[in-house]
């Protein structure tokens, strides 16, 4: 909780021949995140080489190749398939040859034969579409050609030509131009192309082959049609044989990464000429079984050294530790930046305020419901661990929604009848009698909201700076972060000292100690006074950054003024289809009043649609900006390493 | 005499109608103008964002984000208009 895992260094040596049980109980325990080892040519380093990988490395790889090319003719993905039953590894291992070869002919087969098909009917098509022309023609195609005496044209015309030779001439009028053939004695040929060219001729060539073109065509479309039926039919095969196969691919699939992985482990790590060397790391609470095991595997002959954390220079793999509710909100962090190992691990406040905010901004029942159904209902969809963690991320967020609809007496924009709100009210068009809104109570809220989080944040900045820098530098940057939290709690107390605001301390009536300037006013003017000077001795140039201490509270506002705009969409929504069409239709019903009902309805459900988008975009955005822009700013670097460790979890085969 | 207290209400009447009419008009600037400035502030970045995120699309989380970083100025502009029309 609010710390990553604790890990710790972990350094593995043996002889080589210990090398393959021990990647066998590495890759069994799934905890050893591997450090990579990079080779040096510094002194001490002198035969120390990149191992290389275990005998049946290229084997397991080509299989693994040959199953995703046919888990690819299928169309499946290994990440999309839902396990059955586990597929005992030893069981696998004796049949995957015989069968996997089985299945790559008979797949290729099927598919030499769908290809076979379609290449028919692309033939097929072509020829049709050469023929079509001549179809309104009643010569069989072998008449086109084989004259002495007498020249054919055939090809598209723009009109009929006016030809002043003897000829016969065969013309249709079709969409997609006029089709002409014309046979003329040989001697006039010029003359013939000369008013062809003048009707815009364009020549198409005869189709090769014999017999009417109409029946050829008839023949021909009912190849491609029989063809066609042939392609369904394999794709139902292929459809069919997916359904059998998927699991043993699936399975297969795994077996071979698992033995991919564990061949081509060595390739990251060291090795002399007799020994291997593998560093990494592992949870602390993880050392002793890890230990213990590998040195159960090799008979004692193995060396486990835990080495000392050097922060400088290692950089340690980052695990999440938090308590399962706050789990989803690491999705959060990772899209920011997963947090190094040394600094507070902020998931757990995001996974509380997150919530809290969403629901200030949103407030009402009745978006709260949908986000809710819509959190619940989009898990069929939203596969993958991101997407189920953000579905719970918006689960407590319409939790909250409903929170504080009941809180500000609101649903679907409507003020929930006979409940007042509790301490302030967001309507804005109100009966006569009820109390408006209480806009500048909720700002000055929000503002607070504002500053205690910000606090927090410097707060957070002074522990992870104490906790990270060193020396004369650490000084410096706790007095720094001080410095900002007492240039902000100076203006503040300025600000009480001149004005009264509502739900704020009155300090207006403090001793008057000059002129104007009451005690508040001095105390204050000391604070910003000191902060800024340990803002610069850190670094001077931070100081022209001063006006956003203003800014970023002031931005805290937004939780009231993005939930309000959207209270006023739902407001005007509700006026228009309730006021403007249902309510006068409904006072004096005649025909037309159905067509205003309707028009009402649409209104209403066009438009809270529309808010319902733009306030899970808002709620949602303005919420995490507030933490990663104005929080976060304040004490979290983040750039942490993914804690990988080496193994996978196994979702279709077993021991 | 009485005419002129009429005169004198009417006027005050018109008076804070038009002070009425001022602010909606101060609250729309604010909200309008401030919008503006976010929108132009948001094309560039927008623009990048979507470059980035045909890039990488792991990218999109965090492009969302800084495109609705200048959404502060108009929500400051909303903050305004909406202490002009309820304070």
């Amino acid at each position: 909780m609010l710390k990553p895992r604790q890990m710790s260094h972990l350094f593995i040596t043996g002889s080589k021949n210990q090398m393959e049980p021990v990647i066998q109980e590495l890759y069994r325990q799934n905890v050893f995140h591997i450090e990579e080892f990079v080779e040096q040519t510094m002194e001490g380093y002198e035969g120390v080489k990149i191992g290389t990988p275990l005998p049946g490395a290229s084997e397991a790889a080509s299989k693994l190749i040959r199953i995703r090319s046919i888990e690819n003719t299928f169309g499946v993905k290994l990440e999309d398939v839902m396990p059955q039953k586990m597929v005992p590894v030893q069981q696998l291992r004796e049949t995957i040859d015989t069968k996997l070869s089985a299945i790559v002919s008979e797949v290729e087969q099927i598919q030499a034969k769908k290809s076979t098909c379609e290449d028919a009917v692309k033939d097929l098509e072509q020829k049709i579409n050469e023929l079509k022309p001549f179809a309104a023609i009643p010569l069989p195609l072998e008449m086109y050609s084989g004259y002495q005496n007498i020249a054919v044209f055939t090809g598209r015309v723009s009109k009929s030509p006016d030809l002043i030779v003897p000829n016969e001439t065969y013309f249709s009028h079709a969409k997609e131009g006029n089709f002409i053939a014309v046979f003329a004695p040989a001697e006039h040929s010029g003359k013939v192309q000369l008013s062809l060219l003048q009707a815009n001729f364009a020549a198409v060539p005869v189709p090769k082959g014999e017999g009417v073109p109409q029946d050829l065509l008839n023949l021909y479309t009912e190849q491609v049609s029989a063809h066609k039926k042939e392609v369904v039919l394999i794709k139902e095969h292929l459809e069919a044989m997916k359904k059998e196969q998927i699991e043993f691919l699936a399975a297969s699939e795994e077996l071979m990464n698992a033995d991919v992985d564990k061949a081509e482990a060595p390739l990251r790590f060291a090795m002399t000429s007799e020994a291997f060397l593998a560093e990494g790391w592992v949870p602390a609470d993880r050392v002793d079984v890890l230990s213990d095991a590998l040195v159960k595997v090799t008979g004692g002959k193995i060396l486990v050294t835990v080495l000392p954390i050097d922060f400088e220079h290692d950089s340690v793999p980052v695990e999440y530790n938090n308590p399962s509710f706050s789990k989803p909100s690491q999705v959060l962090m990772d899209v920011y930046s997963r947090p190094t190992y040394t600094e507070v691990d902020p998931t757990l406040m995001i996974s509380i305020v997150f919530p809290l905010f969403f629901g200030m901004i949103v407030g009402d029942v009745g978006y709260g419901l949908i986000f809710l159904a819509m959190s619940l209902g989009l898990r069929k969809y939203l596969k993958g661990e991101a997407g189920e963690q953000l579905l719970t991320v918006l689960r407590n967020a319409s939790i909250s929604s409903i929170f504080f609809g009941i809180v500000y007496s609101e649903f679907l924009g409507f003020a929930i009848p006979g409940w007042n709100p509790v301490l302030y009210s967001r309507h804005l068009m109100t009966e006569a009698g009820g109390h408006g809104p209480n806009i500048p109570e909720l700002m000055v809220l929000s503002i607070w909201i504002g500053i205690l989080h910000i606090t927090l944040g410097r707060l957070l900045g002074m522990y992870n700076h104490a906790k990270q820098d060193h020396g004369h530098h650490r000084t410096l940057a706790v007095m720094a972060n001080f410095g900002w939290l007492a240039v902000m709690w100076g203006i503040i107390l300025a600000i009480w000292s001149s004005a009264v605001i509502p739900l704020m301390p009155n300090l207006t009536g403090l001793p008057v100690v000059v002129s104007v300037l009451n005690v508040g006013h001095i105390i204050g003017g000391v604070l910003i006074l000191v902060g800024i000077i340990l803002i610069a001795r850190e670094s001077i140039l931070e100081v022209i950054e001063l006006p956003t201490i203003v800014s970023h509270v002031l931005s805290y506002a937004r939780l009231v003024a993005v939930g309000l705009s959207g209270v006023a969409i739902a407001m005007v929504v509700n006026y228009m289809s309730i006021e403007m069409f249902i309510s006068p239709a409904l006072e004096n019903f005649t025909i037309m009043s159905i067509v205003m009902i309707l028009v009402g309805l649409g209104i209403f459900l066009f438009g809270h649609t529309l808010n319902i988008a733009l306030t899970l975009l808002g709620g949602g955005l303005h919420s995490i900006r507030l933490h990663y822009v104005e929080f976060f700013t304040k004490f979290y670097k983040g750039g942490g390493k993914k804690y990988i460790p080496f193994g996978m979890k196994r979702r279709f085969t077993e021991d | 005499m009485a005419a002129e207290l009429v005169v004198a209400t009417t006027d005050l009447a018109m008076i804070q109608a038009q002070q009425a009419g001022m602010k909606a008009i101060g609250a729309g600037l604010a909200v309008g103008l401030t919008g503006i400035g976010t929108g132009i502030a948001e094309m560039g970045i927008g623009a990048a964002a979507v470059g980035a995120i045909a890039e990488d699309k792991d990218f999109f989380g965090l492009g969302l984000l800084f495109t609705v970083i200048p959404e502060t100025i108009v929500i400051f502009g909303l903050v305004v208009g909406l202490l002009l029309l309820f304070l």
